[in-house]
């Protein structure tokens, strides 16, 4: 089920740009969005990463601005963190600490709830994917598809009004996949989803292509994907490596 | 390993971990104002019987945990075996043993949590000045995740060197261990900040949960 | 300050993992531990402050009970035995290793392992020694004797630091809080 009743947050990139180590990693994107389920796709090193850490605010543009609901992420870390939760693509860059019971509970506690309504949230969050027996786990014995999920309810668990996702199904086995999919789809917040899998976003209210840091092309799924599978396709019949982006 | 994990759970487990902590110290400084044997050897028979009072398989992994010492006590051996000043080197051994043997067993019957507790606890005054000692308790928690993880990293990197070598790694191991580390302390550092950061805002109201139904 | 306090943490780790890792070997074969090299590191790396704060928080938790001192030590008795000295003078070592860096604006390679010369071994040693003469009653000569025989091994562990610190500035071209 589809909340409807709250207006979807609404993203707003001005010219957004930005350059490390003297290379434009994001070139010049302006965008509005405020679609309930947008998906990102694009080659490997074209962008999508850096768009997604600048979306949260996690890093700041060189020159441009990048809004949520008019607030900038950047700046505002206390909007922030009630607008947009963001799952890196590295489960292993995300958590923080030893055992899930206190990676779980580390975003609540910011959020400034009380110790005891902590705790019963994070028991509460457990029970609802099942994984009771997962409180005390030690994260770094967790599976790579564990972690992941783990990384997953830490997020969801702060409810933000957006839920942004980064490859979240790569590595994983088809069953994982499926299972951590199905959690996804029902996520009752806006969702803006990076992946590699078209099928994954054969539903989806927009997509927007990055390619080497601008946008390519942007609509529904219908008009996006299919010349993003042909040009994929494309590429992937080159035998030359040197194409592959650095 | 050498673990300092007691293997059973005893009497002294139970006692506050604040008292064991404050009374450490007290024991040490008593050792060190004595300086003849026998009020040591006395205090060592205590020390054993303290031991002994949690039963054989406790008092096993006390010695045990005494091993790292033994270098120790051979160079006083030898030391004062030579110069004829015994007397002198027995009162050295014996508050040496003591004083490791006490401190041991205080980390023996104290868990970490409790550990952290009283580091929190002694912490107290600095957030009554209005410090954060957050970022202190943040920094533990951070060890303890990045401990294993960095050696597991560090494993791999010996594996792969191996694997295409025929000796045992060399130091240029630790170059991109050390690399290792910084890249991880950058994603800690976005994955701290987007979660809200050293300082948590106020609190808020949350939003409508956003969990599937 | 997010940054700061991650890199305090994880080089605190880095210390503890290279304390657990299988001996590495020194150029002609001799094993060493990679602990001290590390706490030169915290220095020439993080620089004098945050330096010594990664390697007071790596004895921190030591002293909670954690077993990360090379060999498999640590809990509170390490502060009761001969080497206390070497552990007071770690973080000092740190300290002062990271202000020679900080303040010697010379070529990193050299800056770096003539730092963790004077912080690394001759300040550590000076720790060290006092405490093993106070804990095993000795004249502080007497024990500087003691451990004579394991500084050369030390000064090779600091040029060492020297060459991995400017292989990192060089990896890691932003990474050096100590020269930022
Ligand atoms: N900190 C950085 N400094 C320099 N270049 C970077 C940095 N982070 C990423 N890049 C480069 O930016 C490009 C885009 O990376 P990224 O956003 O991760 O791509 P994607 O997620 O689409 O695979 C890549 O070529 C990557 O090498
Ligand atoms: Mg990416």
């Amino acid at each position: 089920m589809r909340a409807t009743s709250t207006p979807a947050p609404q993203f707003d990139l001005r010219d957004l740009t930005l350059r490390l180590s003297g290379r434009t990693l994001l070139d010049g994107i302006t965008l509005t969005a405020n679609e309930r389920r947008i998906g990102i796709i694009g080659r490997n090193g074209s962008g999508k990463t850096t768009l997604a850490r600048v979306l949260a605010g996690l890093i700041p543009p060189t020159s441009g601005t990048a809004t949520l609901n008019g607030a900038d992420m950047m700046h505002d870390r206390k909007a922030a963190l009630r607008n947009i939760g963001i799952l890196f693509q590295n489960p292993d860059h995300q958590i923080i600490f030893p055992t899930v019971r206190e990676e779980l509970a580390f975003g609540l506690l910011q959020l400034g709830r009380s110790k005891s309504q902590v705790a019963t949230q994070v028991t509460d969050i457990l029970s609802k994917f099942n994984k009771s027996h997962w409180e005390d786990a030690a994260t770094h014995t967790l599976s790579q598809g564990q972690k992941q999920l783990v990384c997953l309810m830490a997020v969801l668990a702060m409810a933000p009004k957006t839920v942004l996702l980064d490859e979240p199904y790569s590595g994983l086995d088809i069953a994982t996949r499926l299972q951590l999919q199905r959690y996804v789809a029902r996520i009752d917040t806006t969702v803006v989803l990076i992946t590699h899998d078209p099928d994954a976003l054969a539903d989806f209210d927009r997509v927007i292509w990055v390619d080497g840091g601008k946008i390519r092309a942007d609509g529904p799924p219908a008009t996006v994907l299919p010349p993003f599978v042909a040009q994929m396709h494309d590429w992937g019949a080159l035998d030359d490596l040197a194409d592959l982006p650095d | 390993m050498i673990s300092l994990t007691s293997p059973t759970k005893i009497w002294a487990h139970r006692l506050p971990a604040g008292v064991k902590l404050a009374a450490l110290p007290l024991t040490t400084l008593a050792l060190f104002a004595v300086s003849a044997p026998a009020p040591l050897g006395l205090a060592c028979v205590a020390t054993a019987a303290l031991y002994l009072s949690a039963g054989p398989l406790f008092a096993r992994a006390g010695i045990t945990s005494l091993r790292p010492l033994w270098p120790f006590l051979l160079v006083i051996a030898l030391w004062h075996g030579i110069s004829g000043e015994i007397a002198a080197g027995l009162t050295i051994s014996l508050r040496l043993i003591n004083a490791v043997a006490l401190a041991n067993f205080v980390t023996m019957t104290t868990p970490l949590s409790d550990m952290i507790a009283v580091l929190s606890w002694l912490l107290t005054p600095l957030r009554k000045l209005g410090l954060s000692t957050r970022a202190i308790e943040l920094s533990i928690a951070l060890v303890i995740r990045f401990t294993p993880a960095l050696t597991h990293k560090g494993e791999r990197l010996a594996e792969a060197w191996r694997a295409r070598a025929r000796r045992r790694p060399s130091w240029k191991i630790i170059t991109p261990m050390a690399a290792l580390a910084l890249d991880d302390a950058d994603h800690v550092a976005l994955a701290l900040r987007a979660r809200g950061g050293l300082e948590p805002p106020p609190t808020s109201p949350p939003n409508p949960s956003s969990f599937p139904k | 300050m997010e940054r700061n306090i991650a890199r305090i943490a994880l080089f605190a780790a880095l210390i503890a993992a290279l304390g657990f890792l299988p001996a590495v070997t020194l150029g002609f074969g001799v094993p060493i531990t990679a602990q001290s090299l590390a706490v030169m590191l915290c220095g020439t790396v993080l620089g004098a402050k945050r330096g010594a704060l990664a390697v007071l928080l790596f004895l921190a938790l030591v002293a909670l009970g954690l077993p990360l001192l090379a060999g498999g030590r640590g809990g509170l008795g390490v502060f009761a035995s001969p080497t206390v000295g070497f552990l007071v003078g770690f973080p000092i070592a740190a300290f002062t290793t990271g202000l020679i860096v900080e303040r010697w604006k010379g070529p990193l390679p050299l800056v770096a392992s003539v730092a963790s010369i004077i912080g690394g071994v001759v300040v550590l040693y000076v720790f060290g020694a006092m405490g093993l003469a106070l804990m095993l009653g000795k004249t502080f000569p007497e024990a500087a004797l003691l451990v004579t025989a394991f500084i050369p091994g030390d000064i090779i562990k600091a040029v060492l630091a020297g060459g991995i610190t400017s292989g990192l500035a060089k990896a890691r071209p932003d990474s050096l809080l100590s020269r930022a």
